[in-house]
């Protein structure tokens, strides 16, 4: 009787051209998406080029050696961040609004900035002059205590000394564009929620005339919901393979050396995905598009909350409502991916992992005690 | 006893959908259950199947206690829902096997019964089509050859003509008759009479949840005091000619609408003859002339006070 259900399901699930474009075209067509956009990204922060600004040529500034010497400092070298021109402040003027240069500065107390728009440059000019800036009082406070201290100030501000190092926490680079893979990743497993809901669908006899068939049958209602569901796992657990061989083989998205751990998740990912369908259409009440919402609703939530979107957001969550990346199985899940690429321990990997487990056996204990109902108050 | 249904109470919430309904089914019949939309027609057959609650009463099918989990009696039935219940991803061919497959295991045997239930609903040239493409009375075939692909030894069908083209119809009724030349005993749910006057052998008439009379169709109709119906086309006929006709012995009532006269007898009497000669003598032209014996309908008129199709 298993194989009997099992294989026809199966037929019946691969014939199914919507489903199958969401759980499986669908996420495919974001990771181009995804990839054509990051790389874009890429190429731009590759291609950095020195913001052309202006400085007023006067009084004041003849005067301001530091911040002569700290301009030209950021303009020299092959890491400059501006190129420069000295000019009269009509100059300056003409200058910005003919658009050559992005701002000037006139020097003073404190320095003044003046940008030709809101946007990166401006915010570049802004920094570099508020850090002089600070600098500048801090080395006035010192003198003022101490005046011998001068060569030793001069030449620790002139090597800018970074006290952060950088500790490589594994051999893996860090690249924050893959968490964005990582969440469609997820995503895609939490869309086999689509197979689970339709599994529900076919067995409850309040939901479909098919099902009430199925019911009427000497088949263990059980029985035939296991073989059905094994069936929607088989074909959701194949997209989702064929996802992460598309992401890992066609876009190049480092998953790591613990190939045995990517496909751990991708299974609990896969489970927690069909579990989850299954329990909204087991106790949501209404039609099946309702159904359908709650459940895409709920899977794009996780998805923003997750940083799909914009990683911003997930930092924000992290910040504000940390509890919310534990209950967030999108989250959870491009977590996990994530530590088993970048972390060189396992114990963030397990704990998420544990977690969806949790989630796992409450989804499919809420669905086993509504779906092991066999009669019904009503159809 | 195929079915014994014993004091079934249904309720939902306020509603009593079955109020003390009572059901017996003989081996070899096809029942008949008549009753208007929502008289609880699926509702008695849904609890027969286990797949309702009830409130109270007892259910036995082939004298056995009928539960969700009494799979050797649910072997024996075949259940044609009142909505098409196939699915769309798989064939005509597909759907019945796969239907047949949860009664039976051996793979010949299914092969067969699955050629032979598909022969038996006229689908053979539409084995390979897809639900979708399959017209409304087309698609009701398959859910029939769903439902009756295992041979069942009962077989239940509820409403199976809704939204049926008459050729379609014919092909549904006259294979009914044949299950059950057969062997198969039948359940067969309606509120069209005229499906359940031609195929049934005995009639169940529900209404509000219980059942209001029971028999042969001629046990039915001589149930009421309703006899002959004779419709006259005529333009020119008096009021006083009117009361003239009322006066011929077994004429229970006449009306007449300016176009048409009707005229009713009481239960076993022919007034045909005696109805023309009164109209030859006073000289009443006439058209057309129908003369039609009582229907279920009037039955279900006389025994409840509304149309059956109410």
């Amino acid at each position: 009787m298993f194989v009997h259900i099992f294989t026809t399901r199966l037929k019946c699930l691969l014939r199914d051209r919507g489903t199958i474009f969401w759980t499986m075209m669908f996420p495919i067509v974001l990771a181009l998406l995804f990839n054509a956009t990051l790389r874009n990204i890429d190429a731009r922060a590759e291609g950095f080029q020195p913001v052309s600004i202006a400085v007023i040529n006067d009084a004041a500034y003849a005067e301001d050696t530091p911040f002569q010497k700290a301009l030209e400092a950021a303009s020299t070298g092959d890491d400059r961040i501006f190129s420069l021109t000295l000019v009269t402040r009509e100059e300056a003027e003409s200058l910005l609004e003919a658009g050559t240069v992005s701002g000037y500065y006139a020097a003073g107390d404190p320095i003044s900035v003046t940008a030709g728009s809101s946007g990166f440059e401006a915010s570049l000019m802004k920094t570099f002059a508020d850090s002089y800036t600070q600098t500048r009082y801090a080395a006035n406070d010192i003198l003022e205590k101490d005046p011998r201290s001068y060569e030793k100030l001069a030449a620790a501000v002139s090597e800018q000394t970074d006290y952060l190092r950088d500790a490589a926490v594994s051999d893996a680079e860090p690249d924050s564009s893959y968490s964005y893979f990582y969440s469609l990743l997820a995503m895609a497993c939490l869309y086999a929620g689509f197979w689970g809901l339709r599994e529900v669908e076919d067995i409850q006899a309040d939901l479909s005339d098919r099902a009430a068939r199925v019911n009427i049958a000497p088949v263990k209602k059980g029985k035939a919901f296991f073989s059905s569901m094994a069936a929607s796992f088989v074909i959701s657990m194949s997209e989702i393979l064929l996802l992460f061989a598309f992401l890992r083989f066609a876009l190049a998205i480092d998953f790591g050396v613990r190939t045995g751990l990517v496909l751990l998740t991708t299974l609990v990912g896969c489970l927690i995905g069909l579990s989850g369908g299954a329990f909204i259409g087991a106790v949501v009440k209404g039609s099946e598009n309702l159904k359908t919402g709650v459940m895409l609703g709920l899977t794009m939530t996780g998805c923003v909350f997750a940083g799909m979107m914009y990683q911003e957001i997930k930092m924000l969550i992290e910040k504000n409502a940390p509890f919310v990346k534990w209950i967030n199985p999108v989250n959870l899940l491009s977590d996990a991916y994530y530590s088993i690429y970048y972390l060189p321990t396992l114990e963030r990997f397990w704990l998420d992992i544990a977690v969806l487990g949790a989630f796992i056996a409450v989804f499919r204990a809420g669905t086993y005690f509504t779906v092991r109902r066999r009669r019904y108050a009503n159809l | 006893m195929v079915i014994t249904v014993k004091d079934l109470v249904k309720r939902y919430g306020e509603l009593v959908a079955l109020d003390h309904f009572n059901l017996s089914v003989e081996k070899g019949e096809i029942l008949g259950l008549l009753g208007p939309n929502g008289s609880g027609k699926t509702t008695a057959l849904n609890c027969v199947l286990s797949l309702l609650t009830y409130n109270s009463g007892e259910i036995r099918v082939f004298d056995r206690p009928m539960a969700p989990d009494a799979y050797d009696i649910k072997r024996d039935i075949g259940v044609i829902t009142q909505n098409v219940a196939v699915f769309n991803e798989l064939t005509v061919w597909e759907n019945t096997r796969y239907f047949c497959g949860l009664y039976i295991t051996d793979k010949t045997k299914l092969k067969k019964l699955t050629e032979e239930a598909i022969d038996f609903v006229g689908l053979n040239d539409y084995r390979n089509f897809y639900p979708k493409k399959l017209s409304g009375g087309l698609l009701r075939r398959l859910n029939i050859a769903c439902g009756i692909a295992h041979r069942p030894k009962l077989i239940i069908l509820d409403e199976p003509t809704v939204a049926v083209d008459p050729q379609s119809r014919n092909n549904i009724l006259e294979g009914i008759k044949r299950l059950n030349e057969e062997g198969a005993t039948v359940v067969y749910t309606s509120h069209y009479m005229e499906e359940v006057e031609q195929i049934c052998t005995r009639i169940v008439i529900m209404d509000r949840g219980r059942v209001i009379a029971n028999g042969t169709k001629e046990e039915l109709k001589s149930m009421i005091s309703l006899g002959e119906k004779i419709t006259i086309e005529s333009g020119d006929v008096t009021d006083e000619q009117v009361g003239g006709l009322k006066t011929i012995p077994g004429v229970s009532a006449v009306s007449y609408d300016g176009h048409e006269l009707v005229i009713r007898s009481v239960r076993d009497q022919n007034n045909l003859e005696a109805v023309l000669d009164y109209l030859r003598k006073k000289k009443i032209n006439y058209g057309r002339i129908y003369s039609e014996m009582p229907t279920l309908n009037d039955v279900f008129l006389e025994l409840t006070g509304t149309e059956l199709r109410d």
